[in-house]
């Protein structure tokens, strides 16, 4: 169900065909999703082999005036809950509308209609909605929730139980984490990760737009790393204790998997497109830059970072300055070797070892 | 109509059991009248569904005042050991609200108690180790807190008298008076509002009640969203050399003890019978998802003698 935006830059460049593609991305999406929710929607029925259970019937209609309620929340306009099936989150509702549809044969058809109004009074039916998104989903938002409590309790559970309350639910939901700390610092990279890919998806639009001009490879990564390392600094206090987690052993294939996406993202963006040894030195190096900043950021305490970003250049500039160096040397290497040739067949032309006779 | 569809129902259960079998499994709460006609186990024997309830509050009657005692004896011990783990897995979060059913003489409930007030130990040992010399308020804080944030609680729920006025007795001599309450009632009929309680656990009870599909959706009734529910009980042993041990020890042993201390042969052999019947672990799982419980997942403790199961109100 994970659609990976990095892909849809793959599709072919022009503009319309881009859309094309995203929309056609949606519409598997969706109908993945419907068949995802008539799934779930089976799996509740059967549980319930009575569908007379009233408690159930008051689940499935709390649950479709809830999915309103949540849509109203979100744009915070209570007024507009019929119409907000015109606005951008039509899609979130066709997805409930859809799997409401499959599950009870229109059993509450009728009822969205009278109480789409009146969801403000059910507070219970928010969460009895969650048998619709999945647990990974409930888990994410858990965690998404916590974050905001990181400054105060730190990378830990007591944050992931106040995120936890936050949301409505009760901090025994805590326990759904068994690697609690670890999981709220993988979310929170994978999500800086996904945030960074959408800017740099946005940039190149731009440019492809012809909006903005094609930066040079070396502004390209500096302006990457900075942007993402500044997703850091509200948790910049706390950081350190994340960046020790991510260091235990049962995080570290995770954390190295997240690494290693960002900078694939980055040079992809880049223009990168190389196909051979290139390919794992560029990754390389850039992992390393990114890994050195972060450490210099972590103890940096110049206005705004500015130390942080200085350091950031002068790294890149060395880098830039290795590959310049790097083709003088081959270049200076061949032509030394061609004089040496020259002057070899020079001498055994005067030592006269060249005749034929 | 409901009158005239349990007449109906009645007038068909003696003509064709399978079509009333069918209507048997449907929740039907007003079906009452034909419970004797239903009949479950009670160990080995089987009895009818009215039965068995009485049955085992007569079982745990007599069995009340020396309950500790048979339990350290028949388990070595290792029960502690048990419990223990049911609380670590638990992990309570400060203010957190448990509702320990069949808890009677309160094992789990003093253990919840430590583990919260050492948690806050731990927490306030933590701040004062950031080497912030406290405030004359944050000194005032840490008295016992009349209102402000949520305490944590326990209620013990239990059927049987007996057994609540044992635990009861344990609570005073241990010296534990606030945070801790009593109260008499059936797993299967919870005297809770919806939506009270963080926790739920139920150690070394489910398999007493009469119809666990009743009790586990009382369980998710008065859970909070969110609230987590754990039962800890005997189970299926993994490893067929274990289990022949097991077997052997349970029959043999276990009554004999019985005898021997609490002088009462039945109520022990009743214990044995009952973990038999029980259903195994995969099974106790499909039970509590088709309650309605989200993330099930069980922990096996010595082997499988006994099975940790966890699931959440979400």
């Amino acid at each position: 169900m994970y659609v990976n935006f990095r892909y849809q830059a793959e599709s072919p460049k022009s503009d319309v065909a881009r859309r094309l593609s995203v929309l056609l991305d949606m519409a598997t999406l969706l109908r993945g999703l419907r068949a995802a929710g008539a799934l779930r929607g089976l799996g509740g029925v059967l549980a319930a082999p009575t569908a007379t259970n009233p408690q159930f019937c008051r689940l499935r209609r709390g649950f479709y005036c809830a999915a309103l309620r949540l849509q109203d929340e979100s744009k915070s306009d209570k007024a507009s809950s019929s119409s907000s099936s015109s606005s951008s989150t039509s899609y979130h509702e066709h997805y409930q509308a859809h799997s409401a549809q499959q599950d009870t044969a229109g059993q509450h058809h009728s009822d969205p209609a009278a109480e789409g109004t009146s969801s403000s009074a059910d507070g219970q039916s928010e969460y009895q909605d969650e048998e619709y998104e999945s647990e990974e989903q409930l888990q994410a938002r858990i965690l998404t929730a916590a974050l905001e409590f990181v400054p105060l309790h730190g990378w830990s559970m007591e944050a992931i139980a106040a995120g936890a309350e936050s949301l409505g639910l009760s901090s025994a939901s805590t326990g759904m984490f068994i690697n609690g700390s670890g999981e709220l610092v993988l979310h929170f990279i994978a999500d800086c990760n996904t945030k960074l890919t959408e800017i740099l998806a946005e940039q190149h639009n731009q440019v492809q737009l012809g909006q903005a001009e094609k930066k040079k490879t070396s502004e390209f990564l500096r302006d990457a790393v900075e942007t993402r390392l500044r997703m850091y600094i509200p948790y910049i206090e706390t950081w350190p204790q994340a960046m020790s987690i991510l260091l235990l052993p049962h995080n570290i294939p995770d954390s190295l998997k997240h690494l290693s996406n960002l900078v694939d993202d980055i040079w992809y963006y880049a223009g990168d497109r190389s196909t051979d040894m290139n390919w794992y030195t560029k990754r390389a190096v850039l992992t390393g830059i990114y890994n050195t900043t972060e450490l210099v950021m972590v103890q940096d305490s110049s206005p705004d970072f500015q130390d942080t970003w200085a350091f950031l250049d002068n790294r890149i500039q060395d880098v830039v300055n290795m590959a310049t160096t790097a083709k003088q040397v081959q270049s200076t290497g061949e032509a030394v070797v061609q004089g040496l040739m020259g002057a070899a067949v020079t001498l055994k032309n005067l030592a006269g070892l060249n005749q034929r006779r | 109509m409901a009158a005239s569809v349990r007449t109906f129902v009645r007038s068909l259960s003696r003509k064709n059991a399978c079509f009333a079998a069918v209507l048997r499994q449907s929740d039907c709460r007003w079906f009452t009248g034909a419970a004797e006609d239903r009949s479950t186990h009670f160990g080995f024997e089987t009895v009818s569904e009215a039965e068995k309830a009485s049955k085992v509050y007569k079982v745990f009657e007599n069995v009340a005042q020396k309950y500790d005692v048979m339990n350290d004896a028949m388990s070595l011990g290792i029960h502690r050991l048990w419990k223990d783990a049911l609380l670590h897995v638990m992990h309570p979060q400060p203010g957190a609200r448990l509702l320990d059913v069949a808890g009677g003489t309160g094992d789990i409930a003093f253990r919840f108690l430590d583990y919260i007030r050492s948690q806050q130990e731990k927490q306030q040992r933590r701040a004062m180790s950031l080497g912030q010399t406290p405030s004359w308020r944050d000194i005032s804080d840490g008295y016992p807190a009349g209102g402000g944030a949520p305490e944590s609680a326990v209620v013990v729920c239990d059927i049987n008298k007996e057994m609540l006025k044992v635990g009861r007795q344990r609570a005073d001599s241990r010296g534990v008076t606030t945070g801790l309450s009593w109260v008499v009632g059936d797993a299967e009929e919870l005297p809770f509002n919806d939506d009270q309680f963080d926790l739920y656990s139920i150690a070394f009870g489910i398999r007493n009640v009469t119809r666990i599909d009743q009790a586990l959706k009382e369980a998710l009734r008065v859970l909070k969203p969110g609230g987590r529910f754990l039962c800890l009980e005997f189970s299926k042993v993994t490893n067929p050399v274990l289990e022949r041990l097991y077997d052997a020890y349970s029959f043999q042993v276990i009554p004999v003890l019985g005898e021997v201390i609490a002088g009462d042969w039945k109520s022990y052999q009743y214990l044995v019978e009952s973990i038999r019947k029980f259903p195994d672990q995969e099974e106790f799982k499909g039970l509590m998802e088709d309650a309605g419980f989200f993330c099930v997942q069980y922990f096996n403790l010595t082997g499988g003698v006994v099975a940790l199961h966890s699931g959440f109100k979400l």
